[in-house]
């Protein structure tokens, strides 16, 4: 027979057994979203929900919220046993901290009325105050109609990402464009970033229907690099992309990544993207990367990291001073040049940002003037297209 | 020059503005006198006294009601900084008879390098008579500090005043400057005091025996300059251009009354930026630091800034980046004085700009005349035809500070 006070006084309000392998992975994504600086209390712990179906742990900063769920089973492999559903919050440090640390396959995690939180692996046993989970702020509620449902290749969104999100502004003066801003129409994603001083814009085919159409979606750079992070490299996969007045939500099996959108019209950037060219070269992505590297040597200590480009014959000079460490002048090759002559002077911190994220071997650079802005395009790849001012020296 | 054997003096000028004030009114000599701004536009705090007045105990930085309430026979006046400029020139024309190598701090102190004098005279006479010729001429006094550096000098002007000469040997440190608090050491500002204190630092000993490398993470490059103050190590030179090189642009102002209006605020803002837009252009400088001070009502300041891509040139670029950082730091509470200050100086010829996608149009303007530019350097080779600006590059620009082309007597 039971003793029955002791039995109340234990009364589990939560109990169940997971793999040590699935608990961290799951923890190691939904830390992405917790911030250790949030000013509501109980975002600094990790909500953790055991249902009939599996495990759910679930980290948010409010601006970003990830649910990353664990099956009771997968490929014949029993990952998770509940015994009793419930849920907790534990703070998320310290949570993390211990369940990297435990020495067993398998952890026991049972919850009591109190709170109190016993986690058993092996020998070893923890307890945690937990904090109420009644407490945790509720998730966005995304209505899952199926004309709101975008599906992007897991490789392709990366792609789409690292070619964007870099040009961000990093300054507060416009918070609009510290976001990158996604457009959806007849089929394709157009993704457009901007600091002011240099641009990128990415446009890919999805499978939609026709009829879905979103404009001046902003999502914040910040959520898309932490997305870049979970993203792993299992490329065919399909990420579900579900786009809300103020949220984005992506879906990757087993994983939910919200986003809050920024707030504000993104300016209208196709109609600052000259469509003319005075001077056109077309030249090694590699050959022209390197001798920028190698000119902002001297050009890295001295404001705006200036180096300039000068055009001949069959080639590009690049060149670079500093006032006190001496110049730098070397000869680009290049396969075809047109147009007017032109000198110009630009930041080598973006040129070489912008070259570094263009896969493709070759480039087309159209050049407007001196004072107006420059278009990198790679030959054979429409889609992409990075935008770069100059620096006015005089 | 004989190097390693210098001769340093430190000419300190006693309660100057109060002593030129006496100086021009013999009548007050012997009275109390404080110099303090008008009081209606609460500007009433004490800038300086007599010695008569401080031995009431009134002290600088105090508010004029309290300075009565201790001396109320205190004689107050304005200050007249016309005429003190006036007889700072001929302290330091005076001091330039003896050695071209004099360096102005301020309107009331200065360093001379007597290295090559003191070969025909000995210090201590020349110190002597210097502090005799302006006190007989201008009926000014002054203590002199001499030693081998600048720093040691100062020190030892600051250590008897009035009229004070003090020689301060490297051999006498021990008994002489390292029994000094920390906070009596030139260069040390409270809020480096209170560091140091953390660090268990109380004298100037304390530091001169302190790690150097704990001192270097603790406080960077300033620190160790304070370290090798403290060990008696500096080689700074006497350096008779220093007076004309700036490091930086700045107006502030005391508002007549604490205001919480964003229009007051930005026409304080607006005129302080035409203004330092107005040296910016004499100068052929732009900037590319500004920072902005806000004083509240309960005297708390603080200080923000920022560094740009595209430098500050026009009153409207200093007004708009003043305003914005105004914004992000204003914690709403009443202000009472604000100020913008600029830094990181280049020479206008020299300065670069990155274009901004959203306002490069408004830069074409110039297109034609650098298209033009471009032109005929390409013929005619380099440096053919250059815009007037870019030609003014007489003045030195150097490391963000520049060198006034105008003898300044601000």
């Amino acid at each position: 027979m039971q003793d029955i006070a002791d039995s109340n006084q234990t009364a589990l309000s939560m109990k169940m057994t997971v793999t040590k392998d699935k608990l961290v992975e799951s923890v190691t994504h939904v830390m992405k979203a917790v911030s250790s600086r949030t000013t509501i209390p109980i975002l600094t712990g990790i909500k953790i929900t055991a249902s009939l179906d599996g495990v759910t742990l679930t980290g948010s900063d409010s601006d970003v919220s990830i649910k990353s769920f664990i099956p009771l089973s997968e490929n014949d492999q029993q990952n998770v046993t509940v015994e009793k559903t419930g849920q907790i919050v534990l703070q998320a440090k310290v949570f993390s901290d211990i369940v990297r640390k435990l020495p067993s396959d398998t952890i026991a995690i049972e919850v009591d009325q109190r709170l109190i939180t016993k986690i058993t692996a092996g020998s070893s046993e923890f307890t945690l105050n937990g904090l109420d989970p009644e407490e945790y702020p509720l998730l966005p509620v995304i209505d899952e109609e199926d004309n709101n449902i975008v599906s992007i290749k897991k490789d392709l969104l990366k792609h789409v990402i690292r070619q964007t999100v870099f040009a961000v502004s990093t300054s507060e003066t416009r918070p609009v464009l510290t976001g990158v801003r996604w457009n959806i129409q007849n089929g394709k994603l157009d993704c457009v970033s901007t600091d002011s001083h240099r641009l990128a814009q990415r446009v890919i085919p999805i499978s939609t229907d026709d009829e879905t159409k979103y404009h001046n979606i902003v999502i914040p750079g910040k959520s898309l690099n932490e997305l870049y992070k979970i993203l792993d490299d299992n490329g065919e996969e399909p990420v579900r992309v579900i786009i809300t007045k103020n949220q984005i939500l992506f879906q990757i099996k087993n994983l939910d990544f919200f986003s809050r959108l920024l707030e504000g019209n993104y300016p209208d950037t196709d109609r600052l993207i000259p469509t003319d060219s005075k001077t056109t070269i077309t030249l090694s992505t590699k050959g022209l990367l390197h001798a920028i590297e190698r000119a902002s040597l001297l050009a890295k200590e001295e404001r705006n990291n200036v180096v300039k480009l000068r055009t001949h014959e069959n080639s590009v000079e690049i060149l670079s001073q500093s006032a006190e460490l001496g110049r730098v002048y070397e000869d680009v090759p290049v396969e075809t040049i047109e147009g007017e002559e032109l000198k110009i002077s630009f930041s080598a911190k973006l040129t070489m940002e912008a070259l570094s994220r263009i896969d493709a071997q070759t480039i087309q650079i159209n050049f407007t003037g001196a004072m107006r802005p420059f278009v990198i395009r790679p030959i054979g790849d429409e889609g992409i297209l990075m935008l770069i001012l100059p620096v006015r020296t005089f | 020059m004989v190097s390693g054997h210098r001769v340093i003096f430190h000419i300190d000028m006693n309660c100057f503005y109060a002593s030129v004030e006496i100086a021009h009114h013999p009548e007050l000599s012997g009275h109390p006198l404080a110099i303090a701004g008008r009081v209606e536009d609460r500007k009433g705090i004490i800038v300086t006294s007599s010695y008569e007045a401080r031995a009431k105990g009134v002290k600088t930085t105090m508010p004029v009601w309290k300075a009565r309430q201790l001396c109320p026979e205190l004689i107050v006046k304005q200050p007249n900084m016309t005429l003190y400029r006036e007889t700072s020139k001929q302290i330091f024309d005076i001091l330039r008879r003896v050695t071209p190598l004099v360096e102005k701090v301020s309107v009331d102190e200065g360093y001379m390098d007597v290295s090559s004098v003191v070969s025909v005279i000995h210090p201590v006479h020349l110190a002597k008579r210097i502090q005799r010729h302006l006190y007989k001429s201008l009926k000014l006094p002054c203590s002199i500090g001499i030693a081998p550096n600048k720093f040691l000098a100062k020190m030892a002007s600051n250590m008897q005043k009035p009229m004070g000469l003090t020689i301060l040997r490297k051999r006498d440190l021990p008994t002489t400057l390292w029994n000094l608090p920390i906070g009596d050491m030139h260069g040390v500002g409270s809020k480096t005091e209170e560091k140091l204190k953390k660090m268990n630092i109380h004298t100037i000993g304390d530091l001169a025996k302190f790690d150097r490398l704990r001192i270097s993470e603790r406080l960077g490059q300033p620190g160790i300059s304070l370290f090798n103050h403290a060990n008696g190590w500096d080689d700074r030179p006497v350096d008779p251009e220093s007076e004309d090189r700036y490091k930086s642009i700045g107006h502030s102002t005391t508002l007549p009354v604490d205001t919480i209006d964003l229009t007051v605020v930005k026409e304080v803002f607006s005129k302080q930026s035409e203004k330092i837009a107005f040296k910016l252009k004499r100068e052929h400088i732009a900037s590319y630091q500004i920072s902005i001070v806000i004083r509240y009502f309960d005297w708390t300041n603080i200080t923000r800034n920022k560094t740009l891509k595209t430098p500050l040139i026009t009153k409207q670029d200093i007004l708009f980046q003043a305003m914005e950082l105004f914004h992000r730091h204003w914690d709403d509470r009443p202000v009472r004085l604000l100020g913008i200050t600029l830094t990181s100086f280049e020479a206008l010829a020299d300065s670069t700009t990155q274009l901004d996608l959203f306002t490069y149009q408004d830069e074409l303007k110039k297109e034609p005349v650098v298209d033009l530019i471009n032109a005929v350097t390409n013929k005619y080779g380099n440096n053919a035809l250059q815009l007037a600006s870019s030609m003014i590059k007489n003045r030195k620009v150097k490391n963000g500070e520049y060198k006034s082309n105008e003898r300044t007597n601000e």
